[in-house]
C-alpha cells in the first residue's frame, strides 16, 4: 500500500513538475484579452497611456510583484507574480511525504529497538537485551553506575537518572547521566530512560555459600533457591526510612509460607533452609535502546513537509495579467489568477484596481 | 496567594461558561427576531467569555509556575480559547454573525463536559510526570489547539452551508424565505470553510510533527501507533482529503461541507473518545 502511494506520489510529482517550474519561471504575458482571467477582470481607463503603465508597473512592483513584459503591435502586455515560492509548496509537501516514508523504512530495515530492565551496578551487554525489532549488530556493553529517582522538596518527582558508561571491549569509552527526554547517543545508538523501579539488593546464604540477588518490588522478578520450590519475592521497599526497611515474602506453588520486614543490614531465616540479609536499596533502571539510521531523513521529511505546507496555505502565490491598448484611447483590462481561492484574491485584486484608479 | 488566585480561576471558569452560555442564547435569538442589537450583545459576551478563559488560563499558569496544559481539564480550557479566538477574529474579519449560533455551543458544551464528567480530582492541578517535562509539549499543544479551533469554526460553516443550501433549494421551489436566508452566499461560505482548514491543516501537521520529535526523545520512537497517534493521523487524514479532493476534483459545497464535519467529529474523537475509551501513551491527556 506504502509503495503505492509513494509511487503515485512520485508519479504525480513528476508530472507536476513542468507545470510548476513554469508557473515559476516560464510566465508569458498573455497575447490576447481572451487570455487574461476572466472570472476577477476588470477595465482601467486612462488619459495617458505611458502613465497608465508607469503606474501599474510602479503599483505592482511597490506590492512585491516580480514583472514580465513585453510591448508588440501597440499593446504592453505584461503578467505579474509575487510568492512565486508558493508554487512549489504541493510539490515539496508531496515529495516530503515520500521522504518521511523512505526514512521510517531504513529505520526499519537497518535499526534496531529493545529495552533492558535492570539493577544498579550491572553490566549488560547489547547483544543481551529484549528485542523487538531488528537485530543488534554491535558488540557494546552498558554499565549502570547508578540509579536515582530525584524528588523535588515539592514532593513532585523531578526526574528519574540513570549514570551510565559505555562499555567497549570492556573498556569505558562514554560516561553520561541520562533522565527521560535527554537521552544519550554513541556511535548511532541511543539510550533512552524510559521506567524506574525501587528494588533491593540481598545475600543468600545457603550451606556455607553466598548469593548475591537484586529484586523488583512488586513481583518484577524473584529467586527461586536452587534445589528448593521456594521463591522469594520483594513486596515493598521504604529507601527514605533511616535505616531502609524492606517487606518480603516467600511463596512455595503460589502459597505465602513467609513474609518478614528487614531493616538495612538484618538477616532473616527462611524455613531453616536459608538466610536472607538485606544488604541494600538497588533500584532498577528501565532503558530504551534504539539505533535508527532513518530518524533524520523522518526529519528531513517533516522540515519539508511543514515548508511545503507553509507555502502551500500561508505563501499563496498571486498572479495578475493584463494588456494595455495604446493605440487610441489606453484601456488596461486586467486579471487576476484566483484558482481556488477566489474570495481572497478578489479581495487583494480590488485594492490594487484601487491604487490603480486612484 | 496560591488559594486566592485559585479562586479567582474558579469564579474565571463560571464567569467563561456563562458568557459563552449568554452568547449562545442570544445568537439563536438574533436569528429568530433578527435586531443588531441582540447580535452585537452576542459578540459582547464572546468576547467577555474569552477574556475570562484567558484569566482562567493565565491564573492556572501563575499557581503551577507552567503551561496549564497537562490534563484534561486544562487542555479544555485551551480547546474552548482556541476556538472563540478563531471564531471572534472570523466574525469581525468577515462579519459573518450568524456563524456564533453554530460555533459558540461547542466551547459552552465542552466547558459543560467539565461540570458534568469532571471531578474535583481530575480538575486538580497534580504534579509533571517525567516524559510531560520537555519544551515541546508547549508548541505541541498549542498548535493542537489553533487548528482544532479552526477546524471548529470550519464545522459551523459546513452547517451553515448545508442549511443555506437546501434554503436555496427550497426558495427555488417556490419555498418562502426563511431566516437562513440571511446567512452569506454560499460560495463565501465555502471559500472561508476552505481558508480555515487550510490554516488550521498546517498546524495539526505542526502538532503531529512536533509530537513526534518529542515522543522521539521521551521514548525513543517518534511514532508508537497510541491510540492518540493513530486518530490524530486519521483527523491529518480526513483533512488532506478534504484539500485534495477540492483542489484535484473541484470537491465543494455540500460534499466539502459533509468533510468538514466529519474532520470535527474526528477531531472530538481524537480529544475524549481516545482520552475517555482507549487506554495509550496519552492516557493523561
Amino acid at each position: 500500500m506504502l509503495a503505492l502511494l509513494c509511487t503515485n506520489l512520485v508519479v504525480c510529482n513528476v508530472q507536476r513538475f513542468k507545470k510548476t517550474y513554469k508557473l515559476t519561471f516560464g510566465l508569458k504575458p498573455p497575447r490576447e484579452n481572451s487570455h487574461i482571467p476572466q472570472k476577477i477582470n476588470t477595465t482601467i481607463s486612462g488619459d495617458n497611456a505611458e502613465a497608465l503603465q508607469q503606474k501599474t508597473e510602479k503599483t505592482l512592483k511597490k506590492k512585491g510583484f516580480y514583472i514580465t513584459q513585453t510591448e508588440e503591435g501597440g499593446q504592453w502586455r505584461f503578467i505579474a507574480q509575487k510568492r512565486a515560492l508558493g508554487n512549489w509548496g504541493s510539490f515539496i509537501t508531496h515529495i516530503a511525504f515520500v521522504i518521511l516514508l523512505l526514512g521510517a523504512l531504513i529505520g526499519s530495515l537497518a535499526g534496531f529497538k529493545g529495552y533492558l530492565l535492570t539493577g544498579q551496578g550491572s553490566v549488560v551487554s547489547l547483544q543481551e537485551i529484549t528485542v523487538h525489532k531488528g537485530q543488534v549488530k554491535e558488540n557494546l556493553a552498558v554499565k549502570i553506575n547508578s540509579v536515582e529517582d530525584r524528588i523535588l522538596p515539592s514532593r513532585e518527582r523531578d526526574n528519574w537518572y540513570t549514570d551510565l558508561s559505555i562499555l567497549e571491549s570492556g573498556q569505558e569509552v562514554l560516561r553520561d547521566t541520562i533522565s527521560v527526554n535527554h537521552p544519550l547517543t554513541y556511535k548511532g545508538i541511543t539510550f533512552y530512560q524510559f521506567t524506574y523501579i525501587p528494588g533491593a539488593a540481598f545475600t543468600i546464604e545457603m550451606n556455607g555459600e553466598k548469593h548475591p540477588v537484586t529484586l523488583q518490588i512488586g513481583g518484577g522478578n524473584y529467586y527461586i533457591v536452587p534445589g528448593t520450590s521456594l521463591y522469594l519475592v520483594l513486596a515493598a521497599i521504604d529507601s527514605e526510612a533511616q535505616p531502609p526497611v524492606v517487606l518480603y515474602q516467600v511463596f512455595d506453588h503460589f502459597q505465602e509460607v513467609k513474609r518478614g520486614k528487614l531493616a538495612l543490614g538484618q538477616s532473616d531465616n527462611i524455613q531453616d533452609i536459608y538466610t536472607i540479609t538485606f544488604d541494600e536499596p538497588a533500584p532498577f533502571t528501565g532503558l530504551h535502546v534504539k539505533a535508527d539510521p532513518g530518524v533524520g531523513v523522518v526529519w528531513l521529511g517533516c522540515g519539508l513537509l511543514m515548508l511545503g505546507l507553509l507555502l502551500t496555505f500561508y505563501w499563496r502565490p498571486v498572479r495578475i495579467a493584463g494588456i494595455l491598448d495604446t493605440d487610441g484611447e489606453p484601456v488596461l483590462t486586467i486579471g487576476a489568477y484566483s484558482g481556488k481561492y477566489k474570495m481572497g484574491m478578489k479581495e487583494e485584486f480590488d485594492q490594487i484596481v484601487a491604487e490603480l484608479r486612484d | 496567594m496560591g488559594e486566592t488566585l485559585q479562586n479567582w480561576e474558579l469564579l474565571s471558569f463560571y464567569i467563561m461558561m456563562g458568557a459563552y452560555l449568554a452568547s449562545t442564547v442570544l445568537y439563536w435569538l438574533w436569528m429568530a427576531v433578527k435586531k443588531d442589537l441582540i447580535s452585537n450583545l452576542a459578540a459582547l459576551a464572546a468576547i467577555i467569555g474569552l477574556t475570562a478563559n484567558t484569566a482562567a488560563i493565565v491564573l492556572r499558569w501563575i499557581v503551577l509556575q507552567r503551561p496549564p496544559l497537562t490534563n484534561g481539564y486544562e487542555f479544555i480550557l485551551v480547546f474552548c480559547w482556541g476556538i472563540v479566538i478563531s471564531y471572534i477574529l472570523v466574525r469581525f474579519r468577515y462579519r459573518i454573525e450568524a456563524l456564533g449560533s453554530f460555533v459558540m455551543p461547542v466551547p459552552f458544551l465542552l466547558l459543560g463536559f467539565i461540570v458534568l464528567k469532571m471531578g474535583p480530582a481530575e480538575r486538580a492541578a497534580g504534579f509533571l510526570q517525567p516524559a510531560l517535562k520537555s519544551q515541546w509539549l508547549t508548541i505541541h499543544v498549542l498548535s493542537a489547539m489553533l487548528a482544532y479551533g479552526a477546524f471548529a469554526v470550519a464545522l459551523g460553516l459546513g452547517i451553515m452551508y448545508l442549511l443555506k443550501a437546501r434554503s436555496t433549494e427550497s426558495m427555488a421551489k417556490g419555498g418562502k424565505e426563511t431566516w437562513i436566508s440571511r446567512f452569506p452566499q454560499e460560495s463565501a461560505l465555502d471559500e472561508l470553510a476552505y481558508k480555515l482548514v487550510g490554516f488550521g491543516f498546517p498546524m495539526l501537521t505542526l502538532c503531529i510533527v512536533t509530537g513526534a520529535i518529542w515522543a522521539n526523545y521521551a521514548w525513543g520512537s517518534y511514532w508508537s501507533w497510541d491510540p492518540k497517534e493513530t486518530w490524530s493521523l486519521i483527523t491529518w487524514f480526513i483533512y488532506a482529503a478534504y484539500l485534495h479532493a477540492r483542489l484535484m476534483y473541484g470537491w465543494k459545497g455540500k460534499r466539502a461541507a459533509w468533510m468538514a464535519i466529519l474532520g470535527f467529529a474526528a477531531v472530538l474523537f481524537t480529544f475524549f473518545g481516545v482520552n475517555y475509551l482507549i487506554a495509550g501513551l496519552h492516557s493523561y491527556a
